[in-house]
């Protein structure tokens, strides 16, 4: 069922599956920054933290030897962690902006931020 | 200390805030204790033992935090059901039941210690497992006490107004008290009472305790950021169902290596991996907020506090825990220094900052303050000084542990494959002597900060700020 980490992989496996859990926050974070300030280079950004996970993650799937069935686990970290940040972002912009106390709903947009809302708001 | 202008549930709240503080204080106590022994064995030996200090650390550990998130729901219980508490007068013999329980467990802790291995010490010596040490009268009475609390609540919103934060925090006290009962029965079988013990550990602490964090978050975030009621409860919601998604079936993660059934590697190993998905959207969803509201509170430091405790959150449980949640790696890592390592970061993140936070938020309203700013006579820096001694003290032990973890899963479990001779190479092995040492040293800054901590909280906000009205709060 489980093949364990060899010896000389110790490291490989304790530092890639922390680098996974940092560079999919970092890849939230810059996601999240970059449509806040409608900064484009920050999503570059947020690519490069994307692109460094993957690399984690496969880095982990050597070193923790996850084959058969466990690739299946590798494939939803990677297509969970690429998707989870836009519906996330796609949740906050609902939620807040249909819940800003009485006040109506705004219209979304690609082009709205979260400061363009607050401004509009008079938060 | 005059607390005549409190509502009553806050009355209450007050006193297990207190209980909790002292509680906190032995955790750390008891603590250096249990570190100073692992650096020299012989000390105390044959009075407190090891296995004594190491058990009032770890259950003093978890009932300050009890008495933390009771208290919090107290001191919330009035304002948000808008209604005075139903029962309060047995709620408060229930503190009192309580209190005197968790005194007496103590003393029979200490100067009894153990007994033969029958239902006598069973029933009122030590249970013996990990934790959840209580002998069983005293289970029973925690129950009993739990079961008086979620009676005190769900009578109070039933009697006044209910919302999406008493919704779930009542469902969640439910399974509080419910799961707990899962630790109480005695089978001979190793495997089927590690079985049910994790019940209450995991899903205690990684489901309903969590939940209980995020009503309290919710809350907190509505006092401290006066962010939109109906923005937290729906983020509530969300935050539940990720976490009881990935939450109630991690729990497969403790069954890789107690006897249970192959299968449980790859549930635990596939819904560990899930974990982290809530921590994501806490990023997004935070990164989202500060750009709305830029950050800007009236209680500088319950919101250094909740700050502290989504970053403590995110390593601690998140980067902590995925490090040496998949089997292929836990086989060599589990009951080794490296689970301490995660604990001590895990806990102190998810639940010490958050209690603490809520009791800077009901400080000024003791105090008859409005909130506490930057305008404190001192500048605050009693707090500021607490918040880092409390957070580097224990990063540091987290990183101290680690490197002994790090050794010990090396020599002891890979090269020594967890044979007594590779235990005590470990034992002794440079790396993991001084990594008991350094947890020592930041040990002993944990203290201190605990101190400074105990000490801003007995004295903050008593001298008004110099533009700063008194204003007395009656609820």
């Amino acid at each position: 069922m489980i093949e364990p980490v060899e010896l000389q992989d110790f490291f490989i496996v304790f530092f890639s599956g922390a680098m996974i859990i940092m560079t999919g926050a970092l890849y939230a974070l810059f996601f999240a920054w970059s449509r806040l300030q409608a900064k484009p280079w920050l999503m570059s950004l947020a690519y490069i933290s994307y692109a460094a996970l993957f690399v984690s993650v496969l880095t982990l799937a050597a070193a923790a030897h996850l084959y058969g069935f466990w690739w299946w686990l590798v494939v939803i970290m990677l297509v969970g962690y690429l998707f989870a940040p836009h519906g996330i972002w796609k949740l906050c912009v609902g939620t807040h902006s249909t819940h800003q106390g009485d006040n109506p709903p705004i219209p979304l947009s690609s082009e709205q931020t979260p400061n363009k809302i607050a401004e509009e708001k008079g938060i | 200390m005059n607390i005549n202008h409190l509502n009553g549930g806050q009355k209450l709240a007050v006193k297990y805030y207190i209980v909790a503080m002292v509680l906190f204080g032995a955790q750390i106590l008891f603590g250096l204790l249990s570190g100073m022994q692992y650096l020299y064995p012989k000390l105390l030996f044959g009075i407190l033992d090891f296995n004594v200090t190491r058990t009032v650390h770890i259950n003093a550990m978890i009932v300050w935090m009890l008495y933390g998130f009771i208290g919090s729901v107290y001191w919330l219980l009035e304002e948000e059901s808008e209604t005075e508490v139903v029962g309060l007068k047995l709620g408060t013999l229930g503190f009192w039941v309580l209190t005197s329980a968790v005194t007496v467990v103590v003393l029979v802790f200490l100067l009894v210690q153990g007994g033969p291995g029958d239902d006598f010490t069973r029933w009122f010596i030590n249970e013996g497992r990990e934790y959840i040490e209580a002998p069983r009268w005293a289970d029973i009475g925690i129950v009993v006490c739990m079961l008086i609390f979620f009676y005190n609540v769900s009578a109070t919103f039933m009697k006044g107004k209910w919302s999406g934060i008493s919704g779930v925090l009542t469902l969640d006290l439910v399974a509080l008290a419910g799961i707990y009962i899962a630790g109480m029965f005695y089978t001979p079988n190793i495997s089927m009472d590690q079985y049910w013990w994790w019940w209450v550990i995991h899903l205690w602490v990684e489901a309903t305790w969590e939940v209980l964090v995020g009503c309290l978050m919710a809350w907190g975030l509505m006092k401290v950021l006066k962010v939109d009621r109906k923005i937290v409860t729906t983020w509530l919601y969300i935050e539940v169902a990720l976490m009881f998604g990935s939450g109630i079936l991690g729990l497969g993660h403790h069954y890789f290596w107690i006897g249970t059934p192959e299968y449980w590697l790859t549930i635990g190993g596939f819904f560990s991996a899930l974990e982290p998905v809530p921590l994501v959207a806490m990023v997004v969803h935070a990164v989202y907020d500060s750009g709305v509201r830029h950050m800007k509170g009236n209680n500088n430091p319950a919101l250094a506090w909740l700050i502290a405790h989504a970053f403590g959150n995110f390593f601690g449980a998140g980067v902590w825990g995925f490090m040496h949640t998949l089997p292929q790696i836990n086989l060599y890592t589990h009951g080794t220094q490296w689970s301490a390592s995660h604990g001590h970061l895990a806990f102190f993140g998810a639940y010490a900052t958050i209690i603490i936070a809520m009791i800077y938020i009901a400080v000024p309203y003791i105090r008859g303050q409005e909130g506490i700013g930057s305008n404190l006579p001192d500048g605050g820096w009693k707090w500021k000084w607490a918040l880092g001694l409390l957070n580097m003290g224990v990063v540091g032990m987290t990183i101290a542990l680690l490197i002994s973890g790090y050794e010990q899963s090396f020599i002891e479990r890979a090269v020594g494959g967890s044979t007594w001779l590779g235990y005590f190479t470990a034992q002794i092995h440079p790396w993991f002597v001084q990594g008991m040492e350094w947890r020592m040293i930041f040990g002993v800054m944990t203290a201190a900060g605990i101190v400074l901590l105990l000490w801003d909280l007995l004295t903050i906000g008593k001298e008004p700020a110099s533009n700063q009205k008194l204003q007395t709060k009656s609820s």
